[in-house]
């Protein structure tokens, strides 16, 4: 086990290489760059634009530039953002907390209320509440979500009065500006983002976890420990439940990193200044060192997350050997 | 086994309603919530501002002047890069600096200079001005001090003319400061500018960026300055703390040179990307400024209870340019396009577009038809008539110049001195995709123009395209088309526009990549009367001068003005004192903003 992690790790360097040039290129094949917002501006001469071409470093041919890149990145310098003049670095790590803490919140969340539903939902197939929890799944999967998150925002922020005569809840950001930290105001802010990822996920999650269930229900295990006498909740938790996770963890392992990277249209929406809105804007502006920042940190985290992935398999499942 | 199990589901259940419940009656929090924006009359107001007359501008409330305290929050939907101004050019990094940092004069909503640190503005007649243009006396205001209270001394505007002209940090322009030779102190409350070149808009520098030698540091390190996140200047608010891409909190200058104002205690900059969300915010009262606005937005606005807006008419706006020299990439400006080189032809097509049906469908009737480049403030010209809509003309003009309708109604060539009988009168027309606005007006022009036989058929491309540098190929540039919409606005002083537009030399090329003047327009006459207002320091004479310019630019329709908007911004009526400036920040004059 241990020789196949280490193999697996090994094999990622190449891969995450490879992965970065590829990323380079295409992100500087993307019309427009740091200097584009400038090109239009009647005040800045031809002059100014060629001088900063030079002063941000732009004029180079682009293996170098690489070279440059990956040399730093080597010794631990992400760069300096074109855009802000701050190190990478620091925008990231300025943006992850923020993101982490609504995504985690919502991916717990999701993941304690679609395990029991999804259960419920195999073993008692085409009952109502089968029917209930699909509809639901199916509504909160194709949901717009920045239709959904703006309609909340009408009912909460716009329509709903609070006692205190503001509005019912806060309609984005983080925390009340200017007051003294508070759970209250904390969580008065995150229920409307977190309740709108927590629902679009919660579709796909009840949707494997049900598929999952039913899929081991019709195995001939089943049927034995059902033929030696055992009761249903006995056979479900005992012998099905952890086979049939393993479609899901499968989608777990793909979103974990995914959570990293942030929600764009709900940190959108709510004003969240979390990782998606900072991808989304340095793709807009062509702030190269961060948007190199941000996609290398989540190759790195789905190669990394691939490999979890598979070893909790093994562990779920005995029948599955790495040799 | 089954017990354990049985019990840890139950556990696990309760669990889950608990967490819940608690999420659900945390929204209704039982304690006070923190005071919002809705914050009631009992703040730290200090003693009543009896002793001073409320100052003219403010709006009028009772004899006892403006209220002073409370907390205004202004969601706007770009997010700052940079607040020092050097290395950016956003336009909220310049709306939220003009309550931080003030220069020598601002523009006032007639567009008129208004002196801000400086006693009066220079001109030839006060003496403040040489005759050559190249030696500018300010004067500053007695006692000005930045609102950490150390003086504001004229060392400040060397030390910022040394700043913008550092290599190697990036510094985004240096337009007109190129041309200073250097900054001379005779005593500290004397600025005098001696320029190498004369440069015509010198009232525009050190307008809104003087830097502070004390607050900022090395020039050669001003990547690294905290002054880029922590501006000081001598505006009437002073910045608190900024988080990225959440809030800029701003509070009130105890040092402010004029007595007892700002009335504000705080003024709280939220970035609201989503525009749709702050329309919403804005009518729970949740913020009390949006900023830039749209016209779509006018139907909603006009709806919400509480909500005003500020609508001045911009300078510019939208137009066509149409390529006058041969679509080829890269075009040759010597030779003439086949069809837009006649200018019967250029004139025809403006007389057929139906501009105010544009505004009517699509701006909701909130803008003004496009006149021409200097269409507001100080140097627009008095008597200038546009050229309406004229169906009838537009066809007799096309007739005489030798395009006559075909079977399909679009005109074909017979006799036409450009272009060989038989050519169809077909031309591209492109804009950058995905601008809905541009997109829909494209459909009206283009059924406008199929009405007097001209066929165009629409080419669109994303803005980094269309607005993009030669090297990226821009077709604008290279001059590989025939019609490209999109809009462009002159500063208060049009020179830069009026050069980049009009100007002969400015003719995008191989050896003139940065060259803007996209239409190939070429006229001599137009060069001298351009160098003419670029060297004269007289600015009733200079206005004179591109009057004459902008005459010639309507007979010649190298450009076709669809049409000039408004800068729209709403706010919530409990906020006092606000006067509409198209050419400022829309919180240009904060420090006369009261609560009611």
């Amino acid at each position: 086990m241990t020789q196949y992690i280490l193999r697996r790790i090994i094999q990622a360097i190449p891969l995450l290489l490879v992965i970065s040039f590829s990323v380079f290129l295409l992100m500087n094949l993307i019309p427009g760059g740091p200097l584009a917002a400038y090109e239009n501006n009647p005040n800045i001469t031809p002059e100014d634009l060629a001088r900063l071409k030079t002063e941000l470093g732009l004029d180079a041919p682009i293996h170098v530039r690489y070279w440059n890149w990956l040399t730093a990145v080597v010794r631990g310098d992400w760069g300096i953002s074109q855009i802000t003049r701050r190190p990478a670095l620091t925008e990231i790590a300025e943006k992850l907390p923020n993101t982490l803490y609504l995504s985690l919140i919502a991916f717990f969340f999701a993941l304690i209320i679609s395990l029991p539903i999804g259960i419920i939902s195999a073993t008692r197939q085409y009952s109502w509440f089968d029917h209930f929890a699909t509809t639901v799944a199916f509504i909160g999967q194709s949901m717009p979500v920045f239709w959904f998150g703006l309609v909340l925002i009408i009912i909460f922020n716009a329509t709903l009065k609070h006692p205190n005569g503001g509005p019912f809840l806060p309609g984005g950001g983080m925390f009340t500006i200017g007051a003294d930290f508070s759970l209250d105001d904390r969580l008065s802010h995150l229920i409307l983002p977190a309740s709108v990822l927590t629902f679009f996920s919660l579709g796909t999650h009840i949707r494997y976890m049900r598929a999952g269930m039913l899929d081991v229900l019709h195995q001939d295990y089943i049927r034995t420990a059902y033929a030696k006498g055992q009761h249903e909740r006995a056979v479900l938790l005992n012998h099905a439940l952890k086979n049939s996770v393993l479609p899901l963890v499968t989608i777990i392992g793909l979103e974990i990193p995914g959570l990293f990277a942030g929600a764009v249209i709900t940190e959108t929406i709510f004003s969240w200044p979390g990782m998606g809105r900072l991808f989304f804007n340095s793709i807009e502006r062509g702030d190269y060192a961060v948007m190199m920042g941000i996609l290398m940190m989540s190759a790195t985290l789905i190669v990394a997350f691939g490999l979890i992935t598979d070893i909790v398999y093994a562990f779920l499942d005995p029948r599955i050997r790495f040799d | 086994m089954f017990v354990r199990s049985r019990a840890k589901l139950l556990v696990s259940v309760i669990a889950l309603t608990l967490l819940v419940l608690i999420v659900v009656a945390c929204a209704a929090p039982a304690t006070p919530p923190p005071a919002a924006t809705s914050a009631p009359a009992a703040t730290s107001a200090p003693a009543p501002a009896a002793t001073k007359p409320p100052a003219p501008t403010s709006a009028p409330t009772q004899a006892a002047g403006p209220k002073r305290g409370g907390k205004v929050t202004w969601a706007v939907w770009q997010s700052p890069i940079t607040l020092n101004n050097l290395l950016g050019t956003q336009t909220v990094m310049g709306d939220i600096l003009s309550l931080v940092q003030e220069g020598m004069s601002e523009v006032g909503p007639d567009g008129a200079r208004i002196p801000v640190l400086a006693k009066e503005i220079p001109t030839v007649q006060n003496g403040g001005v040489s005759a050559d243009g190249k030696t500018i006396t300010w004067k500053l205001k007695e006692g000005l001090v930045y609102s950490d209270g150390k003086p504001v001394t004229c060392a400040d505007f060397q030390f910022t003319l040394q700043a913008t002209m550092t290599p190697g940090v990036g510094v985004v322009s240096t337009t007109g400061y190129s041309d200073i030779d250097k900054v001379e102190c005779p005593d500290p409350n004397t600025v005098v500018l001696k320029f190498k070149n004369f440069y015509a808009p010198y009232l525009a520098l050190f307008s809104e960026d003087l830097i502070p030698k004390h607050a900022a540091g090395d020039p050669k390190d001003m990547a690294k300055w905290d002054f880029n996140r922590k501006p000081l200047g001598t505006g009437p608010f002073k910045v608190d703390e900024w988080q990225a891409d959440s809030f800029i909190t701003l509070s009130r200058n105890p040092n402010y040179r004029e007595k007892d104002k700002p009335y504000l205690d705080q003024i709280v900059v939220r970035i609201v990307p989503s525009s749709e969300v702050a329309m919403q915010l804005l009518s729970s009262g949740e913020v009390d400024i949006m900023w830039n606005n749209t016209e779509a937005d006018f139907p909603l606005l006009e709806k919400m209870a509480g909500v005003k807006t500020s609508e001045p008419l911009q300078i510019g706006g939208e137009r066509l340019f149409l390529n006058m020299a041969e679509n080829k990439d890269p075009s040759d400006p010597k030779k003439p396009h086949p069809i837009l080189s006649d200018v019967k032809v250029r004139q025809a097509i403006e007389y057929g577009i139906n501009k105010q049906r544009i505004i009517e469908k699509l701006l909701f009737g909130k803008a003004k038809p496009g006149t021409n480049e200097i269409n507001a403030g100080f140097f627009q010209c008095a008597n200038f008539k546009p050229r309406g809509f004229d169906v009838a003309q537009a066809k007799k003009l096309l007739d005489e110049t030798g395009w006559v309708p075909g079977s399909d109604g679009i005109r074909v060539s017979k006799g036409s001195k450009t272009a060989p009988d038989g050519t169809r009168l077909r031309l591209k027309y492109a804009t950058t995709s995905g601008n809905k606005l541009r997109e829909d007006s494209q459909v009206l022009i283009v059924e406008d123009m199929k009405a007097i036989g001209v066929e165009l058929y629409i080419e669109n491309a994303p803005s980094s395209v269309v607005i993009g540098s030669w090297d990226a190929g821009s077709p604008r540039r290279h001059g590989n088309f025939d019609i490209i919409m999109y809009t462009t606005n002159a500063s208060i002083d049009p020179h830069s526009q009026m050069m980049n537009l009009f100007y002969s030399k400015n003719i995008p090329s191989e050896a003139n990549k940065g060259g803007v003047n996209y239409t190939r327009f070429n006229d001599p006459k137009v060069d001298e009367l351009l160098e003419k207002a670029g060297s004269d320091p007289d600015q009733n004479k200079r206005r004179d001068l591109y009057c004459q310019v902008v005459a010639m630019g309507q007979e010649t329709t190298n450009m076709i003005y669809l049409y000039q908007r408004l800068k729209i911004d709403s706010y919530r009526d409990r906020l006092l004192g606000w006067v509409p400036n198209a050419w400022d920040s829309p919180a240009w004059n904060a420090e006369l903003w009261s609560l009611k």
